[in-house]
């Protein structure tokens, strides 16, 4: 299966591996590469729905939001150990995804969209409202949590190494998703939903799968992310952030899970240069996504699917 | 008995008047969708963009009732704008982009109107005030007015979507949008024009409800959100079947309102949506042999 | 599980929608490796019987049987997997991927993984049914190519080997010659019935060409304003009086004429 990973990958992953050993990279940068990276992670497992399957969900920031909060929740209790949190979100973001796919998939793509936001929506308010999670202010003051006993994910390079690492694993499983025979049917669907049913295929159980996979994927990497800001806050669900990611989705390029990574991580250095301008940001974002669909539909990686990255398309 | 009138009553009416607003926003997005295949999430702001509208056309004519008039034709315009702009270009592409698109449209105008007139929540004064005595309560008179123009509204949408020959078309395009280049209409005009209808008739609701609520410039966005409730509840294939979802949504909204703070009430009308997509997957009037 | 050598038997099947009676009390019964046409004027109802047996719609009435096993409401998925495949009117492939792909995830939704886990990592081997399938249909030299770039008749043959890919035992034709040229229509006639002969097929068919219908079909059955108005061998409906006032009687009436 040499083809999951291409030695372009490994030169890219050994090439971040390598940043925190540059010298005089100062702190801030590495934990920016941090936020980018996630952002990458989290695009990438929002295009197998947007780009492989054209599920367009509204409402992402909610597994995300969730899987921070479980951390979070746990981390309050001194909980400390990595694997519990991951272990834990799988466990929370599991059981809302199930429950929103179950609805959002009932219909036509158009009503997953719709569903998926409002149901981030309900969740938002319920976490924005309750006292019991922080209210508007969230769950703060996080303490680091432990790989195991005794061993801290205290440092700024740890903390790196923590999101390349579920990185990299996230990007071999989609790999090894979108190449697999479920991965084909995912493309199928997106092309010819009703064709797809005519040939055998339980249509809807594709989708809650592969929602099912995105939500966790997702969930994980906000489960990760309290780990570096020691907060979890409901702004973490809002639909501006769900707009976030399906921005460094489009940017990326849809359908080639290494063009959203690109796009997640250039969507945060952007935001980090231009939140300077707060006031103007949302108007940027705005701007942003309506000239990416009109002029520039495929993506920044979409003008390289000319210079050979056609797997997803053509051959399988 | 007295409860009843006093506080029951009353409040049926708002929420008969709230879901009349509701359906006029959702007719708008099911009209668009059928026509343009464009699910508008920036339908909310133009809601919106007519109270602001109305709060600058005061501002220059100190008189309600222009504004009336011309908020919705500036919203209107500004609606026909867009969607030469934005819109054309995406018709034949897939309904995703069409998605994003109007997600990034809706930002744009909610913080470009947060930009120009501040995120203060604002405030329109009601034309008249007094109140008036019916079925034994005392009803403000404003909101009397509205319950009527609210009706009047919907009716002559009736009448134009079943009486006139422009809207016989559009609701049978909204059924099946490939007849259109069969009948020798300018399709491209058609759907201009009923862009900027909705946009108009949403910036007519969001005015006029104004004196009633509060402005700002996330007004919108609840309103988008309870419509597309009314939107996967009522189906997009039924215009009436739109406005009937949104009179019963209104009138749950306004209902649970007198019993649970504002986040509760969210909720409910969520569990609510919940329990009728458990028991009818396709909503009230869901249709069969469309694999939907 | 054909009883008397019938596999599909459609019963008294009537479907309304509102109104509109599209189909009113229809049988008839297809045989184990027959080639069965449908034929009548337009809005008699063909589409509509077909959308009824393969799943699109449950009938308002009647019962529809294949091998002895009803059938009548179950969703279309289902049906296929019970070895009824159908092709499309209007062409309706997967536009943007390639030929070979199309016709891979075709196949691979018959093979053990599908619908299980392991389909989560695993790719099925079906590279030796997909190049039969496109070899027997002249497609083998297309195969790299988008779909949405095959002419026309490639896009014809390229729909009934996505059907037959699902290995069915009955196969539902919906118009496979609509729109091709009268020498592609006599090519892909003889095509097809070369190649469900040597499968074993059942064909089911709705055309409107009278040259194809007349030489292929075992027997025909005629379909007017949702009602069988006659059925029999070839020679029979092309002599049977009811049958030539269908389509040549009432000024309203437009027949095969019309598609000229």
């Amino acid at each position: 299966m040499s083809s999951i990973v291409t030695g372009r990958a490994l030169l890219v992953f050994a090439a971040l591996a390598a940043l925190p050993a540059v010298p005089g990279v100062p702190t801030y940068y590495l934990l920016l590469a941090f936020d980018a990276l996630l952002f990458g992670a989290i695009a990438m497992s929002l295009d197998l729905l947007m780009g492989y399957t054209g599920l367009v969900s509204f409402g992402h920031a909610a597994f995300y939001g969730l899987g921070a909060y479980a951390t979070a929740i746990l981390m309050e209790r001194g909980v400390l150990s990595l694997w519990a949190c991951l272990g834990f979100s799988v466990l929370v973001v599991g059981a809302y995804a199930l429950v929103v796919s179950y609805f959002a998939t009932a219909r036509r793509g158009i009503y997953f969209a719709l569903l998926t936001l409002i149901f981030a929506e309900v969740v938002y308010t319920f976490f924005r409202y309750t006292q019991t999670f922080g209210g508007s202010d969230g769950i703060q003051g996080l303490p680091d949590a432990e790989l195991w006993r005794g061993v801290p994910i205290d440092t700024p390079q740890r903390k790196y190494y923590l999101v390349l690492a579920y990185l990299a694993v996230a990007y071999a499983a989609c790999r090894v998703l979108v190449t697999s025979h479920f991965g084909r049917v995912l493309v199928a669907i997106r092309e010819n939903e009703d064709r797809a049913r005519f040939l055998g295929y339980r249509v809807r159980r594709y989708k809650m799968g592969v929602c099912l996979i995105s939500a966790l994927l997702t969930g994980l990497a906000g489960a990760i992310y309290p780990m570096r800001s020691a907060f979890a806050t409901p702004d973490l669900m809002l639909w501006t952030e769900s707009g976030e990611f399906i921005i460094s989705v489009m940017i990326g390029g849809l359908g080639t899970l290494a063009g959203p990574i690109v796009g997640g991580v250039f969507f945060t250095i952007l935001r980090d240069k231009v939140s300077s301008y707060v006031d103007w940001y949302f108007i940027v974002i705005g701007v942003v996504l309506i000239a990416i669909v009109l002029f520039m539909p495929k993506g920044l990686l979409g003008f390289r699917r000319l210079l050979g990255f056609r797997q997803w398309r053509a051959t399988g | 008995m007295d409860y009843l009138v006093a506080v029951l009553l009353p409040q049926l009416l708002h929420g008969l008047v709230f879901g009349a607003a509701l359906g006029l926003l959702a007719l708008g997005l099911t009209v668009i969708f059928g026509l343009l295949g464009v699910m508008n999430f920036a339908h909310g702001e133009l809601y919106m963009l007519g109270a602001y509208a109305g709060i600058a056309v005061i501002g220059w004519t100190h008189s309600f009732w222009v504004a009336l008039v011309a908020a919705p034709l500036i919203v209107g315009v500004l609606g026909a704008l867009t969607e030469v702009a934005t819109l054309r270009p995406i018709y034949r592409r897939e309904p995703l982009y069409g998605l994003i698109l109007t997600f990034g449209l809706a930002l744009v105008f909610r913080e470009g109107v947060r930009q120009i007139f501040g995120g203060d929540m604002r405030r329109i004064l009601p034309p008249f005030t007094g109140s008036t005595p019916l079925l034994g309560m005392t009803y403000p008179n404003y909101r009397l007015f509205l319950l009527a123009a609210s009706s009047a509204l919907l009716l002559a949408i009736w009448l134009f979507f079943t009486r006139t020959r422009a809207g016989i078309i559009v609701r049978a395009a909204v059924q099946d949008a490939e007849m259109l280049d069969g009948l020798g209409v300018d399709v491209r005009r058609v759907f201009t024009l009923t862009f900027a209808g909705s946009a108009a008739l949403a910036a007519l609701a969001g005015l006029l409800l104004a004196p009633v609520f509060t402005v700002y410039p996330q007004m919108g966005v609840e309103m988008i959100l309870l419509a597309f409730i009314v939107v996967i509840l009522g189906g997009m294939g039924s215009l009436g079947g739109s406005v009937v979802a949104a009179v019963v949504i209104g009138l749950a909204q306004s209902l649970f309102s007198l019993w649970m703070n504002p986040q509760r009430v969210a909720i409910a009308i969520f569990g609510i949506m919940i329990v009728v997509l458990i028991l009818r997957p396709r909503g009230f009037f869901g249709r069969e042999g469309v694999l939907e | 599980m054909a009883r008397d050598g019938v596999v599909l038997d459609v019963a008294a099947v009537s479907k309304s929608f509102g109104a509109l009676a599209a189909l009113a009390a229809v049988s008839l019964a297809v045989r184990e490796g027959e080639v069965f046409s449908v034929i009548g004027p337009n809005g008699a109802g063909k589409s509509t019987l077909f959308n009824v047996v393969c799943g699109l719609y449950a009938p308002t009435a009647g019962r529809v049987r294949f091998r002895g096993r009803e059938i009548a409401g179950l969703p279309p998925e289902a049906i296929n997997r019970l070895g009824v495949a159908k092709t499309f009117q209007i062409t309706n492939v997967f536009p943007e991927i390639s030929v070979g792909e199309n016709v891979r995830v075709a196949a691979q939704s018959r093979s053990a993984d599908s619908g299980r886990l392991p389909s989560l990592w695993r790719r099925p081997d079906v590279d030796m049914r997909v190049d039969e399938l496109l070899g027997a249909f002249g497609l083998a030299g297309r195969r790299d190519e988008l779909a949405e770039n095959l002419s026309h008749g490639e896009q014809r043959y390229l729909e009934i080997c996505l059907a037959l890919a699902t290995e069915p035992s009955l196969l539902l034709l919906d118009e496979p010659t609509a729109g091709m040229t009268p020498g592609e229509t006599k090519d892909a006639t003889q095509l097809i019935r070369r190649v469900t002969r040597a499968r074993g097929l059942t064909l089911l068919l709705i055309e409107h060409d009278m040259s194809v219908v007349m030489g292929i079909s075992d027997r025909i059955a005629v379909l007017h304003f949702g009602e069988k108005i006659a059925e029999g061998p070839p020679e029979a409906i092309r002599n049977d009086p009811k049958v030539i006032e269908a389509y040549l009687g009432p000024p309203e009436d437009e027949g095969p004429r019309a598609r000229e």
